[in-house]
């Protein structure tokens, strides 16, 4: 019943593996969109260790789901930023951040949150994370000067247009759900 | 031979009453025969193009200055890749919409005369440069060549005319599932959504490249991003391309066991297949450029990669379909390791046209695992060999699924039986095109190693010793061309028969039920929002970073071309 949890893990140590990691950090839009995603997701599968491990903390304090949504969020925006990327890349402290953060406190939260959440935060959470990406999109693409100095303008152009495209597929459902209530299904 | 198919067990639940009754209401009919009527007579057109074609690579045949080599190519292609399979696929699934959900709403209705009259008028106005010697850039029409401005005006309404027929599905399929809360689309609906959902999604490209060509041909721009124009094509076209594979699959999964007298494969598994088709589709077009210049080599391999996943759902259909014959014919008596296979109704048309087509699809799927190898698509790219691939997978996988459902389908929405004799002619079509299809594609496989080109008027190169080599297997590809020219006349004869002349009485909409003993289906099999949302984060994750490369680094834009 535990295997999911051991998934994770072995994807979290396979996405530490430095010829993984250098290769996903080479370019901007697989470090941003693929890298930190997939910590997210190993972050997801451990999930329920620590669920099963320390019952009352989560439900002492992520009672209705809200504290873990805040954390969560808190830490995709932190990522989102040009310098956090930067400094990854440069600072090692700020790497093992990185692979710590992502998973822990991003993934594991947002698995203990969802299921609690109501319809009403789980799509103000999507429409967050859209109008985000909206901004990032714009930024990236915009931006008159090289926002890291890692990468490339054309990388940053592209990225932009990854978050576009990120949030064109969070519009098209919200628009969906919006149309089709799916609690009759469920 | 028995037509009239007995109808039992769960799904019974899901269908209307009336419906079983009386048969497809006649407005529904009167629709979806159009569209057959159409497909078919595309099909007649097509065919006798393609002779002319093949005769003239063959070197039988010259054609007249004024109906030269690429004139014909165009409109083949056209009429064959846009006309006949869009109609069949769009006639075939409103007669399924109309048959498992109850009847089609007059809105729905309306909107697919509308779409009908919209494909039609754009067809007519793109016939008309083709047949003026103003359109001759063959059926991928990308730049640098140019077409008259009318040709892609065309393009434009075909365009609109599907995306009326697909919004009508959805309107349909989401009202039925307002009235049935809970309930799951029934099987054939959910093919139907898939496929109109990939129709959709997959025509956006194309549109966005059409207006961008429209004025780069009336001479308002002077250049254009040939890199942009073609990815967006092939974004389509490959699209397109899976859009009649998994109509045809609809068919095997659904349709076939049921005529063979069996239950249908797992419900869950044929649904995690239409899903998987449907979200790893489109990034698909990308093998169609593998020696595209300007993409770089990992962009090339990661696609290569996401070409081959599409292989995937594919085995698992073939596992499926075989599991399903073998199980049906064991349970009428069929013995042995292999010997089951004599208890499968071979003499059924309706059975032996679409397993040839399946049968069709291993050497097909091989032939397109070949082509999406970086190094074996450089040996075959632009040779006859690519067309050989076409016709096996088109010509044989796709077609002769349609013809197998062609003779329950048309007496079914004209009120009228399959005749005896009518299905012995489709066991003859069957084979005459079976014959013609393996000679004319083997030949064009063949000769295609050897290095002829596709898409060029017969020449012998001022008598090069190589080109001469051609000659034997061209002329095969002729004799093949022959044969399939009297199979199309046969099946055209037997569609408009059993459409008008054929004894009245009843047919029935063949769907086999799901095995009695299997588990229910999962819910969220249902949740077309988050599949739709995975083909776009995957359609992004393929396509974001080439194509801001071709736009931020392009290189100088091209003027309209004509090379003719
Ligand atoms: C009577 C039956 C048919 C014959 C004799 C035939 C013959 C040919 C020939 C000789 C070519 C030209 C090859 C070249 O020069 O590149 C061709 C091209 C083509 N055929 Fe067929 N064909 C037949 C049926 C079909 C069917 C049923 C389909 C698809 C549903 C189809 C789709 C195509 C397409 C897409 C092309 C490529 C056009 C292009 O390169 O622009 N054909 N066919
Ligand atoms: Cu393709």
């Amino acid at each position: 019943m535990m295997k999911s949890p051991v998934y994770g893990l072995l994807l979290l140590l396979a996405l530490i593996l430095p010829p993984a990691a250098n290769l996903l950090e080479s370019i901007m839009i697989t470090h941003m969109h693929m890298q930190m995603p997939l910590l997210v997701i190993s972050g997801l599968f451990m999930a329920k260790f620590f669920q099963n491990r320390f019952p009352g903390f989560f439900s002492k304090w992520n009672e209705n789901g809200v504290p873990g949504l805040l954390l969560f969020s808190i830490i995709m925006v932190y990522w989102s930023l040009p310098r956090t990327m930067d400094e990854a890349l440069t600072l090692t402290s700020v790497e093992v951040f990185k692979f710590i953060s992502l998973p822990f406190l991003a993934g594991v939260p947002l698995r203990d949150s969802w299921p609690k959440l109501s319809s009403f935060w789980k799509h103000a959470l999507i429409i967050f994370f859209t109008i985000l990406f909206l901004a990032l999109g714009w930024l990236y693409i915009w931006s008159p000067v090289q926002l890291c100095n890692n990468y490339l303008v054309i990388e940053q152009i592209t990225l932009g247009w990854g978050f576009i495209s990120t949030a064109f597929a969070m519009v098209v459902y919200l628009i969906y759900s919006y149309f089709m209530d799916f609690s009759k299904y469920e | 031979m028995e037509t009239v198919i007995k109808q039992s067990g769960k799904t019974q639940v899901f269908k209307d009453k009336a419906n079983k009754v009386m048969g497809i209401s006649l407005e529904d009919a009167k629709l979806t025969k159009s569209y057959l009527s159409v497909a078919f007579l595309a099909i007649l057109l097509g065919g006798i193009l393609g002779l002319l074609q093949g005769l003239n690579r063959a070197g039988m045949l010259e054609l007249p200055a004024w109906l030269n080599y690429y004139q014909v190519l165009t409109a083949h292609g056209l009429l064959l890749v846009v006309v006949l399979s869009a109609f069949f696929t769009i006639g075939y699934f409103y007669a399924g919409l109309s048959h498992t959900l109850g009847g089609l709403l007059p809105k729905v209705r309306k909107m697919a005369w509308i779409g009908f009259w919209m494909k039609v008028f754009g067809f007519v106005l793109a016939v008309i440069p083709i047949l003026m010697n103003e359109a001759s850039v063959m059926y991928t029409f990308y730049p640098p060549m140019a077409a008259s401005p009318v040709f892609y005006i065309g393009l434009v309404f075909i365009v609109l005319g599907v995306w009326m027929c697909a919004f009508g599905s959805f309107i349909n399929v989401a009202s039925w599932r307002k009235k049935n809360p809970g309930q799951h689309i029934p099987i054939l609906s959910f093919f139907a959504t898939g496929v109109f959902v990939l129709l959709f999604f997959g025509s956006i490209p194309v549109a966005i490249e059409v207006f961008t060509i429209i004025p780069w041909a009336f001479g308002w721009v002077e250049t254009i991003n040939v890199m942009v124009a073609r990815t967006l094509f092939w974004a389509f076209g490959h699209t397109l391309v899976n859009i009649w594979y998994l109509t045809a699959v609809s068919a095997w999964y659904v349709i076939v066991p049921k005529v063979i007298g069996g239950r249908r494969w797992n419900d869950l598994l044929t649904r995690i297949v239409v899903i998987a088709l449907v979200i790893m589709n489109i990034t698909g077009g990308f093998h169609h450029q593998i020696i595209d210049p300007g993409i770089s080599e990992p962009v090339k391999y990661m696609h290569v990669f996401m070409s081959l996943a599409i292989g995937f759902p594919s085995l698992m259909t073939a596992y499926a379909m075989f599991a399903v014959f073998e199980r049906t014919a064991r349970k009428k008596g069929g013995r042995g390791l292999v010997g089951w296979y004599k208890k499968l109704p071979w003499g059924d048309v309706r059975f032996l046209a679409p397993f040839i087509a399946m049968a069709a699809f291993i050497p097909a799927g091989a032939g397109g695992i070949v082509q999406s190898t970086n190094q074996l698509n450089q040996v075959v790219h632009n040779t006859m060999w690519i067309v050989g691939h076409f016709h096996l997978t088109l010509g044989m996988s796709v077609v002769m699924t349609f013809f197998g459902l062609s003779y329950w389908l048309i007496p079914y929405v004209s009120k009228r039986v399959l005749t005896p004799q009518i299905n012995k002619l489709g066991v003859i079509q069957t084979i005459i095109w079976t014959l013609g299809m393996i000679i004319m594609s083997g030949a064009m496989h063949w000769v295609g190693l050897l290095g002829s080109p596709r898409r060029t008027s017969y020449s012998t190169y001022f008598d090069n010793a190589t080109a001469l080599s051609w000659d034997p297997y061209l002329f095969f590809l002729a004799i093949g061309g022959t044969l399939l020219m009297i199979g199309v006349l046969m099946q055209v004869y037997a569609v408009f028969y059993l459409m008008f002349f054929a004894p009245k009485g009843n047919t029935e909409f063949p769907i086999a039920e799901v095995e009695e003993d299997e588990a229910p289906t999962p819910r969220w099999t249902e949740r077309w929002g988050l599949w739709v949302v995975c083909m776009i984060v995957l359609v992004g994750m393929a396509y974001v970073i080439p194509l801001v490369d071709f736009i931020v680094n392009a290189p100088p834009g091209s003027p309209p071309y004509k090379t003719w």
